[in-house]
């Protein structure tokens, strides 16, 4: 019986590292943005989309909004047609929750220009995505199977301009835009844990 | 609402900059408040964190990032690496990380020049970053200072103890001869992750059994991959564990190497150790398990162990075999089946003891230097294949030996070990008796050692970190594949009969055998040069002495008709005298001559390869100014590395590509086997040199590690692979 569980636990954890491979089709989810209106993934079919695991509170990704260079690729790839959702995973109980008041607050102060802020303190999105840190990223292609995944750039600091860093984001999303293959699918993501719900 | 105005104030100033850092507390402290120049000294940077608030270890695990420091020394102060006391393991699961809670102390030795002249106390300088986390992740940043006296005397401070303690907190590098560790793929890789085997197997105490109640393996961090933080232990008997991982591959290669820190809970307490293993490809036996998709985790306890330890019995042999074809040693076979032709067919018993006597020496002197292995091991040092070569009593005695077998093979003088004395050339095969069949295998073994043969090297690299049986066993092997070739023909004349029939022919050859004799004791003439410098004249001097003796002995004692007594004083007279008067008078020849200068004349003309001096340091340096690195792990007396060097390193296309890429090129010179460089081989699985590893410059990605036999294609290709 004990083995039985160990070979199931196993099982799952395997399908839970499988759930997002790079070629292989992202999982759809169903989310409320923080002005209530309801989002799918299955929504954006035939669209370019980046997920992000956000929380501004973590110095690293505070960093890509505090100068102002994450709201430009934002800008730049909303030109190009790609959507942008930030997935907020902060369980109710962490300092770093915000309410959908304070998160419009945050969202006007900062002028982000991402497509929506996803509520995600249940964890759902970011159990489905296996969202290790914020920043975390994700590139969907068009045919919506998952094309990078990792850190928006090969650099880890919390201070500094991000604009002199490789954006690996970026990189990913020109190569689709081009029909090229992308280069770097897989990166480590750094910063600081996503404060998931027990 | 008093609530919701604090947190509407936060969020205002979240929007402008981070939370300052407040939960870290650093103080910088030293072992010593006078140190002396020449002296290390440990300084300890502690961090003291808030209750609930950590920081990271040097690799954060799935989320964090580690505590730097950056030193501002005065001229004549050098830190060393960042010695980093075990850290906890982290939850939650979903984002483990690897860090401190409450406090820990970063240990930095801090090496003093020996010309620094006392006088203003030296003011050490560091500027620390963090981050530490509790609910949220702050990043940190400070600088700590303190000052250090220079004097006579080394006065410890009042912090020494508790940086010594701290100290000990810092996982030691794995004692080989306690415990013998490997890392197996275990199934081919399926997407991005791979199911990695450790087994460790104690060779402690063998009386109490060692019970091991948990195992884990905190990774060294890297890049271009990431051991996840799950354990799996599969179930073994007492002694043993085996811990299945898995490996996430984000870019480049499967590493083929992982490091990290063994953390063990067993029966005598907690122990942890740090590591660093080749990852071997997936065992053979279990391919055929891996095929379906699904592995069940409850494999049966392990016969891996012995499937790998067939198969390096099985390199061993094949690896002795080659040794036969050799430089060095196919003079002495190529005499030996001279031996055959003449009694094969007269006395096919005799000449079967005779392939079995040379067999016993074989085996003996391979047991007699296992036995020497084991003792060296156990007396604590590092032993490494060929390290003899290194020791000048050896390279003298073989030179003097090499040169009297070639005089010998030219007629000079006989041998009379078998207890006749022959001089006929129609005698010349029952020359050879047992004790002369025994001493040829003694002397083949002493001939093969610099040779080492393809797959030999992995079959010592592995029982070099074996216990002491397995040691024996693989070196038993390396002797049966030496001596096997003979054994087989003298059981089998009949396949001698493709061989001319004896005759004059035969006195030729063995004239002819005497000039790749010569060489060899050239080669080894070399090699003494490479210890005694220019000195090594008066050794040339003993050489000539000591065969103008052999002649006077061949010619007036053994063949001469008179004057037999006068004639063994001569030679006995010059070999004497020529010892003591210039191996023991000018020579000296039992203390090597440290030469220092070894590293003048590394650059090969004017176009070659610039080769730098090997240490660690070196490789970080390098690699962190963003040059890839080659080592090349090489000794004087290895024929193997040599080749390799003319025909693959040192070469314009090899030079061409190390410019255009920017490379490094670090030697590391194993002749007089130096322990830090053993223990750098052991830490890539291997006994002796060759070795050469390219390090990408990705400080993180695991060193290619190249193959023994070395063609420039190899070399190209791993360059441009360690340049990206």
């Amino acid at each position: 019986m004990k083995k039985l569980l160990a070979f199931l636990s196993c099982v799952a954890l395997a399908a839970s590292t499988f759930a997002v491979d790079i070629g292989k089709p992202a999982p759809d989810f169903t989310a409320t943005d923080i002005n209530g209106k309801p989002v799918k993934l299955s929504d954006y079919a035939s669209k370019i989309v980046v997920l992000e695991s956000y929380n501004s509170d973590c110095p690293y990704c505070h960093n890509h909004y505090a100068t102002g260079a994450a709201q430009e690729l934002q800008a730049q790839l909303a030109a190009k047609g790609v959507v942008w959702l930030l997935v907020d995973s902060v369980n109710a109980a962490n300092s770093s929750h915000r309410t959908p008041v304070q998160a419009r607050q945050e969202w006007a102060s900062f002028k982000i220009k991402a497509t929506a802020w996803l509520d995600d303190t249940s964890g759902k999105i970011g159990h489905l995505y296996d969202m290790k840190t914020t920043p975390h990223l994700f590139v969907i292609a068009k045919d919506g199977t998952l094309a990078y995944q990792g850190a928006m750039d090969d650099r880890a600091e919390s201070e500094g301009d991000p604009r002199t860093a490789h954006n690996f984001v970026r990189a990913a999303v020109d190569s689709l835009l081009a029909g090229q293959p992308v280069a770097v699918t897989q990166t480590k993501p750094y910063g600081c844990g996503v404060h998931y719900a027990e | 609402m008093r609530r919701f105005i604090i947190v509407l104030l936060a969020s205002l100033v979240l929007g402008l900059s981070p939370a300052r850092a407040a939960h870290t507390h650093v103080t910088l402290l030293l072992a010593a408040d006078t140190a002396r120049p020449g002296d290390t000294v440990l300084a300890g940077v502690e961090l003291q964190m808030d209750p609930g608030w950590h920081t990271y270890w040097q690799n954060p695990g799935e989320s964090g990032i580690p505590t730097q420091i950056k030193w501002n020394l005065p001229p004549g102060v050098t830190a060393g690496d960042i010695q980093w006391p075990l850290p906890h393991k982290l939850p939650p699961a979903e984002v483990t990380t690897y860090g401190y809670v409450d406090d820990v102390m970063l240990v930095v030795p801090l090496k003093l020049a020996a010309d620094l002249k006392p006088g203003q106390p030296l003011t050490l300088e560091a500027d620390l970053t963090w981050l530490e986390c509790q609910d949220q992740c702050i990043p940190g940043k400070t600088n700590v200072t303190t000052t250090l006296n220079l004097g006579p005397q080394n006065q410890p401070s009042t912090n020494a103890a508790l940086i010594t303690a701290w100290q000990q907190k810092v996982p030691a590098p794995v004692n080989p001869a306690e415990w013998s560790l490997h890392a197996t793929w275990e199934t081919p890789a399926q997407g991005d992750t791979r199911p990695l085997i450790l087994d460790g197997q104690y060779l402690g105490a063998q009386d109490k059994p060692l019970a091991i109640s948990a195992v884990d393996l905190f990774p060294a961090a890297s890049d271009n991959f990431e051991i996840q933080p799950a354990i799996d232990l599969v179930p073994t008997s007492a002694g043993h564990f085996r811990l299945r991982k898995t490996v996430k591959k984000f870019s480049g290669d499967w590493p083929a190497a992982v490091a990290g820190v063994m953390v063990l809970g067993t029966s005598t307490g907690p122990a942890n150790y740090e590591i660093q293993l080749a990852v071997a490809d997936v065992p053979a036996s279990s391919t055929a398990v891996a095929a379906g998709t699904q592995t069940p985790p409850a494999i049966p306890p392990s016969d891996a162990p012995t499937t790998s330890l067939a198969l390096m019995m099985l390199y061993a042999f094949i690896g002795g075999l080659i040794l036969n074809i050799m430089p060095c040693v196919l003079p002495v076979i190529a005499l030996k089946i001279l031996g055959f032709v003449g009694e094969a067919r007269s006395q096919p018993r005799r000449v079967r003891l005779l392939g079995l006597t040379y067999a016993v020496g074989v085996l003996v002197s391979f047991l007699v230097m296992a036995s020497v292995v084991i003792g060296i091991k156990a007396a604590g040092h590092q032993a490494g294949w060929g390290i003899q070569f290194g020791n000048p009593i050896f390279v003298v005695s073989l030179t003097t030996l090499v040169l009297l077998v070639a005089l010998n093979l030219f007629g000079l003088f006989e041998v009379n070990l078998g207890g006749r004395a022959m001089d006929s050339a129609s005698q010349l095969t029952l020359k050879h008796g047992y004790s002369g069949a025994f001493f040829n295998g003694v002397l083949a073994t002493a001939l093969a050692t610099p040779c080492t043969a393809p797959y030999l090297s992995y079959a010592l690299g592995f029982a070099f970190s074996q216990s002491a049986a397995v040691i024996l066993l693989i070196f038993f092997m390396v002797g049966l594949g030496l001596a096997a070739p003979y054994v087989a023909l003298s059981w089998n004349p009949a396949w001698l009969k493709y061989l001319p029939k004896p005759g004059a022919w035969m006195e030729k050859f063995k004239i002819a055998m005497g000039f790749p004799m010569l060489l060899t004791m050239v080669w080894l003439f070399n090699l003494a040069a490479g210890t005694y410098g220019s000195q090594v004249l008066w050794l040339g001097i003993f050489l000539v002495l000591v065969a103008f003796a052999a002649w006077i002995y061949g010619e007036f004692v053994q063949r001469g008709r008179s004057h037999h007594t006068l004639a063994r004083v001569v030679a006995a007279a010059l070999v004497i005298g020529g010892y003591v008067w210039f191996l023991e008078g000018q020579l000296h020849w039992r203390d090597a001559l440290k030469l220092d200068g070894s590293a003048v004349s590394r650059k090969d003309g004017p176009d070659g390869i610039d080769w730098g001096e090997w240490t660690p340091e070196a490789v970080l340096a390098a690699r962190q100014a963003g040059h890839p690195v080659l080592v090349d792990f090489t000794a004087d007396w290895c024929l193997t590395c040599q080749v390799n060097k003319k025909t693959s390193i040192e070469i314009p296309s090899v030079r061409a590509k190390l410019k255009e890429l920017n490379a490094v090129a670090l030697l590391a010179d194993y002749t007089h086997a130096p322990d830090n460089i053993t223990a750098e081989l052991t830490r890539h699985g291997r006994a002796g040199v060759p070795l050469v590893l390219l390090f990408p410059k990705d400080t993180a990605a695991a060193p290619i590690v190249l193959p023994e036999v070395l063609t420039p294609g190899i070399v190209l290709s791993a360059l441009d692979r360690a340049a990206n």
